[in-house]
């Protein structure tokens, strides 16, 4: 028995070290580059400072792409409600079996492709530019929030309901005085924390071109104007804060 | 309720079970857990379909509080007493509590007096303590008009002092109001001080009715315990 033990951590201790042989190669990790290559930081970082702070050139343009990134994440939110709502309830447990095994397939595959893929794919159909972004991150996010929904809704003390109803309540007066008020607040709390990643996503989803700040980071590097870029990196820090901070304020109020 | 049947697969839960609360009447439901207490009261509230059987509840209705409470939470006191009226509302006026008419927030608001609790209307259902709560629940039951209330173990969650007014408070709605009242206990010195009858269930079946003055020690072994006990 012990030695089957043994046996087992050996083949398991030699596996991983084969695939971290293997990992190390195909990733090209090269100490020795990362030594030469910090001059090249040093003289990035040199250039960075001090941000360009100009207004018309840097700063109004940058202020108006956390807009448009804020703007991608909110309806990219807001915009796949209907659909994660329907997923969601077709995928709570005690449904019909084939109709619960497709909404989950759905909203499997929706999380399984990234949302850098999908805009990968809009930006093909509809062009460079923000929509692409606002669809890419409702097809994302409809399987995210729907999976989220449909366990909180799975999670949701049946107790409450089973009350009203022993007292004659009709089911549509049970759902309104038992389940929303339990259910309510809950979906909502998820919805606020799908904003703030999704604002997160967006500025990702700019640097493939779909509109936004993270658009003009990705072409300030690409012209080497990297005191531009410093400016809004420090722009996206104070947006990505304000965001996190406002969902989190709202969510414990809602706790 | 007379020859009452239940089972659950082929695990037969009730097995013919009669008995009977009248009006003004305190009855304690004793017995091990899976005895079968929670599905023969469930069954009278139709929260379970009894197999085969014979329940009988006059005057419509029956009430029924729980072990846990099952208020909701987030909301007032009194806008989930007013819940126990939905019943007898128009979809309309039941949607949301800002729409519930003035007569059933007056009738509640009576209710939860009867409880001892008008003073906490307004709070929220949650920042009650469990026997505050329970007594929530209790008032919620009467606001459904009934005159049959079920309580299935309504003191387990509770401190003792808490166990005890709750207690007071069925016997009361029994006494002087005249409500008919089984509770399901797991403590045998509540059953004999409240009590007005004990009815005590050994695997789906009756094994015991007694004035709750006249309950002994070896009746309560023989619930509990059957094994140590000669038949
Ligand atoms: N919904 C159900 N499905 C299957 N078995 C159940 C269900 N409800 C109760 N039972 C079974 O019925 C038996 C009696 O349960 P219950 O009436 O809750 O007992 P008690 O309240 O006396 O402890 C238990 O063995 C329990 O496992
Ligand atoms: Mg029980």
């Amino acid at each position: 028995m012990t030695t089957r033990k043994y046996l087992t951590a050996a083949v398991v201790i030699a596996v991983l070290g084969v695939a971290h042989v293997f990992a190390w190669g195909t990733t090209e990790v090269s100490p020795a580059a990362l030594v030469d290559g910090w001059r090249g930081m040093a003289r990035f970082l040199a250039e960075a400072l001090p941000p360009d702070l100009d207004w018309d050139t840097v700063v109004q343009p940058g202020l108006e792409g956390c807009l448009t990134t804020l703007a991608i994440g909110l309806l990219g939110t807001t915009l796949s409600i209907p659909a994660a709502l329907l997923f969601a309830v077709m995928g709570t447990r005690g449904r019909n079996r084939i109709v619960y095994q497709l909404s989950r397939s759905v909203m499997s595959f929706l999380r399984a492709v990234p949302d850098v893929v999908f805009a990968l794919v809009f930006v093909t159909a509809v062009g460079l530019g923000p929509f692409a972004g606002v669809l890419a991150l409702i097809c994302h996010n409809v399987g995210v929030m729907g999976k989220l929904w449909s366990e909180a809704m799975d999670e949701i003390d049946p107790g409450p309901a089973d009350a009203l109803r022993v007292s004659g309540a009709r089911e549509a007066q049970v759902v309104a005085n038992a389940v929303l008020p339990a259910v309510v607040p809950a979906l909502v709390g998820l919805l606020l924390y799908r904003f703030d990643v999704n604002v997160r996503s967006s500025l990702v989803l700019g640097l493939v071109g779909a509109g936004g700040v993270g658009f003009l980071i990705n072409q300030s590097i690409q012209l080497f104007q990297f005191d531009q870029m410093a400016t809004y990196i420090l722009m996206v820090l104070v947006l990505i804060v304000a965001v996190d901070l406002l969902s989190a304020a709202v969510r414990r109020r809602l706790g | 309720m007379k020859g009452l049947r239940k089972s659950f697969g082929d695990r037969t839960v009730l097995n013919g079970v009669d008995f009977e609360v009248r009006a003004g009447e305190l009855v304690v439901l004793l017995g091990a857990n899976g005895s079968g207490k929670s599905t023969a009261l469930r069954c009278v509230v139709g929260l379970a379909e009894a197999d085969a059987g014979e329940i009988t509840v006059h005057s419509g209705r029956a009430a029924m509080v729980f072990q846990q409470i099952h208020l909701v939470r987030r909301r007032n006191v009194i806008d989930n007493v007013c819940a126990g009226g939905l019943a007898g509302l128009p979809l309309s006026r039941s949607l949301t509590p800002a729409l519930f008419p003035r007569d059933l927030r007056e009738k509640a608001m009576a209710c939860l007096d009867r409880v001892g609790l008008a003073d906490r209307a307004r709070d929220r259902a949650g920042s009650l303590s469990g026997g505050q709560q329970q007594r929530v629940a209790v008032a919620r039951a009467l606001c459904q008009g009934a005159e049959v209330l079920l309580a299935d173990e309504p003191v387990s969650a509770l401190d003792p002092a808490a166990a005890t007014q709750v207690m007071e408070l069925l016997v009361e709605l029994a006494h002087r109001d005249g409500l008919a009242v089984a509770a399901v206990l797991h403590q045998p010195d509540l059953a004999r001080r409240h009590a007005d009858r004990v009815i005590g269930l050994l695997h789906g079946e009756i094994r015991l009715t007694t004035a709750a003055a006249e309950l002994s020690d070896v009746d309560i072994d023989a619930l509990y315990a059957p094994d140590r006990v000669p038949a």
